[in-house]
């Protein structure tokens, strides 16, 4: 029992770090169209950036919001300068399939080659702001921590904000309409390209946070946020693509899931479990945990 | 099949050409240094490999993330068949290409209804996840991997013929080989059908082609042909193991083939010669311009990122397709 | 037609340009093997970067501090030392693409140092050294399988094996843990399996097996092995991994407060290193470890106050440490062995050289060493040691208690033996 309920309550802090990396790439993927591998190059520099910070002034809060604003600074950057020199060109042939996809592929390993030039490959440790002893209630200590549970406070306080922003104000109404139906939203006066932009630096910041995050338990390096990438990207296609919604129960369930795998079986079961739970989803509804029918797509 | 008597002198002059290059490569081989002759093994392996990607993306549309762990299977069917069957090398291979087939079939039937970043998010997963088996059960080896031991050179060919030119030509061979039935392939009626459904699937379905076979067919064979290059590349290094097959190795295949063209088979010499030869230029640089432990290492990766960029950005469909829109407007022009 | 032939001059320029290139980057044929008339040519492949890498990788710059202070004061006979470090990230791939770099583009005499077990296996096998009579010197991995002359003619271990590290474990838990539940974390290849399987022959029952496959160390693995090793109740934990993963074990551990009787491997247990990684000092105090060197702390041993200075003047701002130690030592030991080598050197030479008087040779680690024309055995030996409320490490008992053993079935026996006393200024006479 107390396994039972250890296993769910870390699921769930690594969940969410999923989650915000799953909904950064929904986020892109609704404005755009493109699944934006780089977020992990753009975490990772915002990092880094932030663990400059932190530990300089060694407050980790600094950090974040440096991380953050250097992430929005980022996304929003690639999209002005790199995105839209991209659509203009490779529209046509047997590459436009690919072609997004490649460009985002490289510009993660540009990132990663920058960083570890700048950097080097070094592992690197941030200060937690809170302490990593399991909370012990009376004779035994559960693997939870008081960072874990900041980990899930400080997910959940920006998924929140993230939904009163788009729900709630006139902001967020541009950015849904001008990721459903651009044309319409340009005829409704709405500036559909500074739009796009702003999107993408949110999912920037978003991919801040889940970097300095992942950071606060784990080294970093320039491959450090590798897999957070990877797990992030499946949480998504898990819940849909077309969801916020959707990526964070996709990035939830992927999180127990993969808990589950790692105290039950073993570590060496835990990406192809991964793997298992993605094809077990898509088989059984091949848009995501959340497509109501025909959804509009690529 | 219609067509024949055209199809066999095409055919005909297809061999000759294949011939004649894969002697030219042989005088080659005897001319340079051993450590050319193990880096022309590994583009011969290359070469392989991005055909696959060539096939599966730039004629089928379907993109693939995951060709790595296809690769992956291959290397270790070849290798158990080596070490637990005590098979002859030739069916290792046959092996190798016959079991990551049927991974592919599997792979295909359960993406076909996929597309776009479902598929790509799906073969990623498999990419990451596919080489950690190998970790779970003791036959394969764990993380230290299994040898693959193809065995020495037939001592008819002396003591100066070492171990990596007898790579170089079995790989050089394969090479050749797989090229040659790719490009029939892609050039018969099946080449036709998968340009279809890529280029308007909508089309395609009403013109009555059976897509989903038609997609499935094409990950069979892709991840045959990868699978064959996996085992070329566990005979270069005489091992398999779960770290040559990384998610890096996948990005590398489809930088590859975007570089030299994703629909361009002739191209796959040439991305696999770049994929080569990119290490090479960067620590060439890395030495030349000092600077210290960090610039060799991630000198190489900055520079293939770059190319990679530049190249989605001014030549997405590779080098050849600029080449034509010139020759158009030279043509158009006069 | 036209079509035809637009797609043939591809083909053709795509063979071209290869053919072409190939050529155009030979080199003509091979050069001399690493020695010219000033300069002797090593390489090296280690963790320089990556998961298995902090600690590791201060070890050939070590090597290469300790070369640079030779070269200053003579040389070997004349001729600079030139070590080529090559990082291949404990990854076997990597070690074979690196190893025939250095083997066939920089053409170096000798291998000196290549790190890891299942790097070496590998890359003995695919590229052929013994074919190519390559010499590897003082080989950092313990792997017993590599004492064997059939199948490794011209390799040279340095480091006392992992099944003699285990036998002089399993001693002293029969001697100072009698009756307490014992754990065991391993890595899960050539490396923790060579350990494991002394352990058995030694006839130590471990109530937790905790395998942990290479690369998966990190916090939240660690957690699993700390829940294990907690349920099982071992009071006495054995760790046989590297440092990387000895750091999460450790740290998670404390969070979870169990505190079991650490005792950590030599290879995973340098205190420096662990405390970088996040390891409280307060988690060190008390944990024991087997060890072959004196303490990098201690300046009274001869061969520490000699390397420090070493180190202060040629490595600066780097701090020493157990791999700094152990880096400039394998410099010694490979200077001794070149100079042991002639005037002249050749690949053939060097082994022999080593096998008739490698046993002789001066080293800081206690016991003797093992090489002959049938053995390529180093260090034979270890002492017990335990960490302080500093980090530091001090002889469990007060005194140096030195245990030698083979990596069969021999027994464990308490030695008298006496190093040899280290070269004068550090700087090796011999012939």
């Amino acid at each position: 029992m107390q396994k039972l309920l250890e296993t769910l309550l870390i699921g769930v802090s690594t969940g969410s770090i999923y989650a915000l990396m799953s909904l950064a790439l929904v986020l892109v993927w609704r404005s755009t169209r493109v699944v934006n591998f780089a977020q992990a190059g753009q975490a990772m520099l915002s990092t880094y950036i932030g663990f400059e910070i932190a530990s300089r002034t060694e407050i980790f809060w600094l950090g974040l919001a440096c991380a953050i604003t250097a992430g929005a600074l980022l996304g929003a950057g690639v999209d002005y300068f790199f995105m839209r020199v991209l659509f203009k060109r490779a529209v046509s042939g047997p590459a436009a399939v690919v072609a997004p996809v490649i460009a985002t592929l490289g510009l993660l390993g540009l990132i990663r080659s920058i960083v570890g030039l700048i950097w080097g490959g070094e592992f690197k440790s941030i200060e937690a702001p809170a302490s990593k002893n399991g909370f012990t209630l009376g004779e035994t200590t559960i693997p939870f921590s008081a960072l874990n549970l900041l980990i899930i406070a400080t997910a959940s306080l920006i998924l929140i904000t993230l939904a009163i922003i788009f729900q709630r104000t006139n902001l967020g109404l541009s950015l849904r309409a001008s990721a459903y139906a651009p044309e319409i939203a340009q005829l409704a006066g709405i500036k559909t390209a500074r739009t796009r932009t702003i999107g993408w630096a949110i999912a920037g910041g978003v991919g801040g946070v889940a970097g300095m995050l992942v950071t606060s338990y784990n080294f970093l390096s320039p491959y450090s946020l590798d897999l957070l990438l990877v797990f992030g990207f499946i949480a998504a296609v898990i819940g849909g693509l077309e969801s916020m919604v959707g990526s964070v129960i996709g990035a939830l369930t992927l999180g127990i899931g993969l808990t589950f795998i790692l105290n039950y079986i073993g570590t060496s079961l835990v990406f192809i479990g991964g793997f298992a739970v993605l094809i077990v989803v898509l088989l059984l509804k091949p848009d995501g945990i959340m497509a109501r029918g025909k959804v509009r797509r690529a | 099949m219609e067509l024949w008597p055209e199809v066999r002198c095409a055919v005909r002059k297809k061999i000759a050409f294949f011939i004649l290059l894969g002697w030219l490569l042989l005088l080659i081989g005897d001319r340079i240094d051993e450590l050319r002759v193990y880096q022309g093994a590994q583009i011969a392996m290359y070469t392989i490999a991005l055909a696959s990607i060539v096939l599966l993306t730039g004629y089928s549309g379907q993109i693939s993330l995951g060709n790595g762990a296809m690769m992956a299977v291959g290397g270790y069917a070849a290798a158990l068949s080596l070490n637990k069957l005590e098979s002859p090398v030739w069916f290792a291979f046959l092996m190798a290409v016959f079991f990551s087939a049927l991974f592919g079939a599997l792979l295909g039937a359960a993406a076909a209804r996929l597309s776009g970043p479902y598929l790509a998010g799906t073969t990623l997963a498999l990419a990451v996840g596919l080489p950690e088996i190998a970790n779970q059960f003791a036959f394969l080896g764990g993380v230290p991997g299994i040898l693959f031991d193809v065995g020495f050179p037939p001592a008819r060919f002396g003591e100066e013929f070492t171990q990596y030119k007898w790579f170089f030509w079995i790989a050089t061979f394969l090479a050749l080989l797989s090229l040659f039935i790719t490009s029939n392939i892609l050039q018969s009626r099946f080449g036709r059908t998968w340009s279809a459904i890529r280029s308007n699937p909508l089309a395609a379905e009403l013109s009555g082609i059976h897509s989903s076979r038609m997609k499935i067919l094409a990950f069979t064979i892709s991840s045959a042909l990868a699978g064959l290059a996996g085992a070329v590349l566990a005979m270069t290094i005489s091992l398999v193991a779960p770290g040559a097959y990384t998610l890096t190795l996948s990005f590398a295949l489809v930088t590859g083939a975007v570089l030299a063209g994703v629909s361009s088979l002739p191209g796959v010499a040439l991305g696999a010669l770049i994929l080569v030869a990119i290490p090479e230029i960067a620590d060439v640089l890395a030495n030349s311009w000092g600077g210290g432990e960090n610039f060799s290492n991630y000198l190489p990766g900055l520079i293939v990122s770059l190319l990679l960029i530049l190249s989605v950005i001014f030549t997405p469909n590779g080098p050849g397709e600029n080449l034509r829109r010139h020759h158009h407007k030279k043509a158009s022009e006069h | 037609m036209i079509r035809e032939t637009r797609r043939r001059g591809a083909w053709l320029a795509a063979t071209v340009l290869a053919a072409g290139s190939l050529i155009a980057t030979a080199l003509p044929a091979y050069a001399e093997t690493g020695v010219s008339s000033s300069e002797i040519k090593l390489g090296i492949t280690l963790p320089l970067t990556g998961a298995a890498s902090p600690g590791y990788n201060k070890i050939g710059n070590a090597m290469n501090a300790y070369f640079k202070y030779v070269n200053e004061n003579g040389g070997v006979y004349g001729r600079k030392i030139t070590l080529i470090q090559k990082n291949d990230e404990y990854s076997p791939q990597l070690s074979i693409a690196k190893t025939n770099e250095l083997i066939l583009k920089d053409k170096v005499f000798a291998l000196v140092g290549p790190l890891g077990t299942a790097n070496f296996t590998a890359v003995h096998k695919s590229v052929g050294l013994a074919k190519r009579g390559v010499p590897s010197l003082f080989l950092n991995t313990g792997f017993s399988g590599f004492a064997k002359k059939a199948n490794y003619p011209a390799s040279f271990m340095i480091l006392p094996s992992y099944a003699m590290e285990a036998k002089i474990i399993a001693q002293f838990l029969k001697e100072n843990h009698a009756g307490k539940k014992l754990g065991i974390v391993y890595q899960n290849d050539e490396f923790g399996i060579d350990g494991m399987g002394a352990f058995k022959a030694a006839g130590t029952k471990f109530d937790v097996t905790v395998p942990y496959t290479s690369g998966s160390q990190s916090a939240a693995t660690a957690q699993t092995w700390v829940s294990q090793l907690a349920a099982g109740g071992a009071q006495v934990v054995v760790f046989f991994g590297v440092t990387s993963a000895t750091a999460p074990l450790l740290a998670v551990a404390a969070g979870a407060k169990y505190a079991p009787q650490w005792i950590l491997g030599s290879v995973g247990s340098d205190p420096l290193t662990l405390r970088a990684l996040g390891v409280p000092v307060a988690v060190l105090n008390g944990a024991q470890t087997p060890a072959g060197n004196p303490s990098p702390n201690d300046t009274s041993d001869e061969y520490v106050k000699q390397f420090q200075e070493i180190n202060t003047k040629y490595n600066t701002g780097t701090a020493f440490d157990d791999y700094v130690l152990q880096g400039m030592n394998i410099g010694l030991m490979t200077v001794q062995a070149l100079r042991a080598a002639g005037p002249n050197p050749t690949r053939k030479g060097l082994t022999s050289a080593i096998e008739t008087k490698g046993s002789t040779f001066a080293s800081v680690a206690y016991s003797p060493l093992g090489y002959s024309k049938t053995s390529n055995v180093g260090h034979t030996g270890y002492y017990m040691a335990v960490m302080d409320a500093n980090g530091d490490r001090k002889p469990f008992g007060g005194t140096v208690k030195l245990y030698t053993t083979d990596s069969g079935s021999g027994p464990v026996v308490l030695s008298t033996f006496k190093r040899p006393a280290m070269p004068a200024k550090g700087l090796p006479s011999n012939s």
